[in-house]
């Protein structure tokens, strides 16, 4: 057992320690990926329409956003913005996840929403439904599903993005491998834990978004 | 048969739809130059001719999917403009069969058909199904009304689209080359339910290349001719002596066997 450089058997001795660490990872994933959702929709509303105006300020909104590094984003909402309003660190971290990702899934709709065939939107039309209606009732469902792949990938993409939390000292479980790593000097053992935990998690997440997927699929021919 | 189908038909002189002057433009294409027609209550008109012709187009401008420069639509004897509340009030009018059926896939074939019911017209649920019922038995398909689209052969999601127009109540039914987009032997059941339509009184302005619903349904047939109506007469004058050339030429191309 010692022919290695680390104890594993503490792995699974201390791996439960994390698990408040991962409800953490879990929460601000999950609520920045929520209003991200938002975001998405509204940009890709944005981008898309004939409002000139309204298409530049998305276009603006997805060039900075995809341009500059999440942590970068992290750090201005955190620090930047003290001298205005100062931001707890976990909204701060839900802030800039929604944020970031708000940008990436609105390419997501738009590509999405783009790929439905123009006759859809031709056909409610001819039945007297306003562009908004069309849009709500007849584009977007089929443009959602069409996104949903795309979505479950940003989704695990944001999962783990969330790490960067721990930079504000956000309890989440990057920062909790650390400091569990430097308290017991067994970094190697501790990062495995967390390793772990991540994977577990993006395995639960593939698997859901999977069932999610098949679900979608009983309008479509087998 | 749960609706009395008029084998008479009733002629008025009530204009349903006049179109006067109409240009298109594409960019510096013009499609159509000085469109005038006119299609009264009750009357199949149906509009023939090349591909490039103009006569999607015409049709597509008709219910205002494309938006014309210049020229006149009156539904109804009233002047459209092109304003979105009364282009949305104006469509309700107009039922439009597309050439490729453009059914919504993520709704049941009566939920295609309650759509614009519940979500337009704002009737009841529990009303529109019972309609849309109605509706997909006039069509034949009253027994597909839960499925869905996809697993419809090309004949059926037409005859779906056809009852999904209708169930708007339009004063005129527009249909864009209906059976072009469908396998040859599909084709025969949705003229059938298009003939069925003509004979309860429909107002009908077609777009085909179905010579033979021309000539046996139409009550004015309409040969355009790079965007403009070259030639209008009667079925019996259009396909036995047509008075243009291009006309000749047009139809001795569709019609080959019409030499004997």
């Amino acid at each position: 057992m010692n022919i290695l450089p680390w104890d594993l058997s503490v792995i699974p001795q201390k791996f439960f320690l994390f698990a408040e660490a991962a409800s953490y990872t879990l929460q601000i994933t999950f609520f920045g990926v929520l209003l991200g959702l938002l975001i998405g929709l509204v940009v890709a509303l944005g981008r898309l329409s004939k409002n000139r105006a309204l298409s530049s300020l998305s276009k603006a909104y997805i060039f900075l956003i995809r341009g500059t590094p999440l942590l970068v984003q992290l750090f201005i909402v955190y620090y930047g913005l003290t001298s205005i309003v100062t931001i707890a660190p976990i909204p701060s971290a839900i802030m800039a996840l929604a944020v970031h990702n708000g940008a990436y899934i609105a390419e997501i709709f738009r590509g999405s929403i783009q790929s439905i065939h123009y006759g859809q939107m031709e056909a409610a039309r001819s039945l007297g439904m306003t562009h908004g209606k069309a849009m709500r009732r007849i584009v977007l469902p089929q443009a959602f599903k069409r996104a949903v792949p795309s979505l479950g990938n940003q989704l695990i993409i944001a999962l783990k993005d969330s790490s960067l939390a721990s930079t504000i000292a956000v309890p989440e479980l990057m920062l909790k491998g650390r400091q569990m790593g430097s308290s017991t000097f067994m970094y190697m053992e501790m990062f495995i834990i967390v390793g772990i935990w991540y994977l577990l998690m993006t395995s639960v997440l593939t698997y859901v978004i999977h069932r999610v997927e098949e679900k979608l699929k009983v309008s479509d021919r087998d | 048969m749960t609706d009395s189908v008029k084998i008479e038909k009733i002629k008025t002189d009530e204009k349903i739809l006049q179109i006067q002057g109409l240009n298109k433009w594409y960019g510096d294409l013009q499609v159509l130059k000085g469109i005038d027609l006119e299609v009264k209550r009750g009357e199949v008109v149906v509009i023939i001719g090349a591909s490039g012709s103009g006569k999607s187009t015409l049709l597509r401008c008709v219910n205002f999917l494309e938006k014309s420069k210049k020229g006149k639509i009156y539904i109804s004897g009233k002047l459209v403009k092109h304003q979105e509340k009364q282009l949305n009030k104006v469509r309700q009018e107009l039922g439009m069969v597309f050439q490729h059926f453009n059914l919504f896939p993520h709704m049941t074939v009566a939920g295609n058909v309650m759509e614009g019911m519940v979500q337009v017209k704002g009737l009841p649920k529990v009303e529109a199904r019972k309609k849309a019922e109605k509706l997909l038995q006039r069509v034949g398909l009253e027994d597909k009304a839960d499925v869905y689209p996809a697993m419809l052969s090309g004949g059926q999601k037409q005859r779906v689209a056809i009852a999904r127009a209708l169930a708007m109540e339009p004063k005129i039914m527009l249909f864009d080359e209906p059976t072009s987009a469908l396998d040859p032997e599909l084709v025969g059941e949705v003229l059938a339910v298009m003939t069925k339509l003509a004979q309860e009184g429909m107002t009908m302005l077609v777009v085909t290349h179905e010579m033979w619903f021309a000539k046996e349904v139409a009550d004015r047939v309409i040969f355009m001719d790079d965007g403009i109506i070259l030639e209008e007469a009667t079925p019996e004058k259009m396909f036995s002596a047509p008075e243009n050339e291009r006309t000749q030429a047009f139809l001795k191309q569709i019609l080959p066997s019409q030499q004997e």
